[in-house]
């Protein structure tokens, strides 16, 4: 795997990248850093369209690029940079470094070909194997994910599959080169409760006995809550909180994160009770706003929310929020933040961009 | 799969009766038989000569000596020409038309394939665009057109070259056949051009696609093993119909290159009510685009594994 434990598997700084559209572009990630290092799981959450899939997809070079743009930032895996690389090069690293498990299995896989053929195809392309070699070998892989007699599903096709069992598939796929960063985007969403419990399990356990790092993107707290040991909350394209699982659930620091807890449905809640939603909608990215992106759906905006975007401020050991109201721990004081109308606008403010 | 194929054929051979009976009809609907031609002829000649063929019995006789002779596969003998037999007629013809037929075909597929793959690879590009107009060209002008400016091109060729590269018209060698069947091909490849491109950049996006990306593919394996078979899908569908389109576009194609056909005879027969002749070939090209048509299912199943399995447990 890596060479020391003090280096990342995977460290992203200040990424962003921009879709042009007609008119205009879209920023879909502004400027996002995490890092995992190995062993490690970090969950990163938030709603549809927050930029999650587009920050993994664009540090494997998978969006279309026209429109996707990567601005600027820098992703190092292991130590090396690996934003901005020719596709030659991307393709040494995709499959064999990274692995990568998608959200809809069953679309997530070619339908004319064998399961064993697709796994196979990894080995062949990135470990120069011959066919019958990689085959055998991905019989292996299947039985590994816990495929019941796969050396008869891996000639089977993927219509022929589950998917629950296409998912385990798909897995058994990314882990053919051992990589050392499996990057899960979504992987459970698509699967029923239970079987989402036993693909959870099994990444799980795989990642115990190889010891890789995972990056679970998902919009499931649940999910997010069994399976990470650090958590990252995007929104609007940016981290707005992160820290350990525990500082997540139990300290949240973020107006947004603290939405995010009470809208999950209670397991005591009675029939009757209406699950609680965050009011509004997420900014529109084509032009993001000039303060913090949550300002228009937070119950608790000041006036400098509007204006002024904050920084990540630490609130605590590795725990991080990006909010106002945890100004007083910044380093440097802030400008602006105590002007005469401090609060006095927040009403009107608040009412204008809710419209 | 082959309780599929005998369900099938046995559907076939429905379908050839259909044909069988509805051209029969058809032909005796129309006004006049073949004796009445341009040659007079006395009231006792006719009279002798309808006895010999039998056109003196009812027609529902007829349809029935005609059904009788056509399941024994004996079609009959020429109205028009001298003792000839229909089955001889297309014995000697159609493999003429069949080879031309066929390579017309290949190029039609290949093409249309190949283009339809390059249009998509270069989406929005010049490339795209210089197919893309040409495929507009070839659907909608008519072969005859395409048949005549290809004789003018061999012979602007030989011309040139002041030698004889490429026969202008008949039949016989290799050289005879390669304008005349591209001629015929055309239009097919220029459809199936098109649903190649909008099937390629359907399958482009795929999901799965993305997966091989991420697998670390290089972009080139990601076309031949992953994008092209499952966009050639569409393209086996519409073979079937193509080979329809073909075998009737021959018909053209063969009168203006002069190739020995079975479709100038085909014509000439109709243009005389020569019944026999016109039924004969009727049902053996309706019997002839079944098989195909069955042929193209079967292949669809070997590309397709969905259809396959999906068949053997049916």
């Amino acid at each position: 795997m890596t060479d020391t434990t003090a280096i990342p598997a995977l460290e992203v700084k200040d990424l962003q990248v921009d879709f042009s559209a007609q008119g205009g572009k879209v920023q879909a990630v502004r400027g996002v850093s995490f890092s995992v290092q190995p062993g490690e799981t970090l969950g990163i959450v938030g709603e549809s369209g927050c930029g999650k899939s587009v920050t993994m997809m664009s540090l494997m070079g998978l969006i279309p690029m026209p429109p996707g743009r990567i601005v600027g930032g820098s992703a190092k895996l292991s130590g090396r940079e690996i934003l901005h690389l020719p596709v030659a090069e991307l393709n040494k690293i995709r499959g064999v470094d990274i692995g990568m498990v998608f959200q809809d299995p069953m679309s997530a896989l070619n339908p004319t070909m064998k399961i064993g053929e697709q796994i196979a195809e990894t080995l062949m392309v990135h470990k120069g194997m011959s066919k019958s070699a990689a085959l055998k070998r991905a019989v292996e892989l299947l039985d590994r994910t816990k495929i019941p007699e796969a050396q008869k599903r891996a000639k089977q096709y993927p219509f022929e599959f589950s998917g629950g069992m296409l998912q385990r598939a798909v897995i058994a796929m990314s882990l053919a080169c051992n990589p050392s960063v499996l990057i899960a985007d979504e992987p459970t969403t698509a699967l029923d409760v239970t079987i989402q419990n036993q693909v959870l399990e099994l990444m799980r356990d795989i990642q115990k006995e190889e010891g890789m790092a995972i990056v679970l993107i998902t919009h499931d707290l649940g999910v997010v809550a069994r399976m990470a040991d650090k958590v990252a909350v995007m929104y609007a394209g940016q981290i707005v909180e992160s820290g350990s699982a525990e500082d997540i659930f139990y300290r949240s620091a973020h107006p947004y994160t603290l939405g995010l807890k009470e809208a999950m449905p209670a397991p005591n809640m009675h029939v009757d009770e209406r699950l609680v939603a965050i009011a509004g909608s997420p900014p529109d990215l084509f032009s993001p706003p000039l303060g913090c992106g949550y300002c228009s759906r937070c119950e608790t905006a000041m006036s400098i929310c509007n204006r002024q975007l904050p920084e990540l401020i630490a609130v605590g050991d590795a725990h991080q929020s990006r909010c106002w109201h945890q100004h007083q721990m910044m380093d440097a004081s802030v400008e602006g933040l105590f002007q005469p109308n401090y609060r006095t606008d927040r009403e009107s403010s608040s009412s204008e961009s809710a419209q | 799969m082959t309780q599929y194929i005998l369900k099938r054929l046995l559907s076939g051979v429905v379908t050839i009766w259909f044909i069988a009976t509805a051209t029969f009809v058809a032909m005796h609907l129309v006004p006049g038989d073949p004796l009445s031609g341009d040659k007079a002829m006395s009231a006792e000649v006719r009279k002798n000569l309808e006895l010999r063929y039998g056109l003196d019995k009812p027609v529902i006789h007829q349809y029935g000596i005609f059904l009788s002779n056509m399941l024994q596969g004996d079609f009959g003998i020429s109205y028009t020409q001298k003792n000839r037999r229909v089955n001889d007629i297309i014995r000697e013809h159609f493999p003429v038309s069949a080879i031309l037929g066929v390579l017309a075909l290949i190029i039609a597929t290949v093409g249309g394939i190949v283009w339809g793959a390059l249009t998509a690879l270069y989406r929005d590009r010049w490339p795209d665009a210089v197919i893309m107009f040409f495929v507009v060209v070839a659907v909608s002008v008519p072969s005859f057109v395409f048949a005549m400016l290809g004789q003018l091109g061999i012979l602007t060729l030989n011309k040139w070259l002041g030698a004889s590269i490429l026969p202008v018209a008949g039949w016989g060698s290799i050289g005879h056949m390669l304008v005349p069947a591209l001629v015929l091909g055309l239009s097919t490849m220029a459809y199936l051009t098109r649903l190649m491109r909008s099937s390629m950049l359907e399958v482009t996006s795929a999901d799965y696609i993305r997966t091989a990306r991420a697998k670390g593919v290089s972009p080139f394996r990601i076309f031949y093993k992953h994008q092209l078979r499952n966009a050639i899908l569409p393209v086996i569908t519409v073979l079937g119909p193509s080979i329809a389109a073909i075998t009737t576009g021959g018909f053209v194609v063969e009168l203006v290159f002069a190739i020995p056909g079975l479709g100038r005879y085909f014509v000439q027969a109709v243009q005389q009510l020569d019944y026999t002749v016109i039924m004969g070939t009727t049902v053996f090209y309706g019997a002839f685009l079944v098989l195909m048509v069955l042929l193209v299912d079967i292949l669809y199943g070997f590309v397709d594994p969905r259809i396959r399995v999906g068949k053997v447990s049916a």
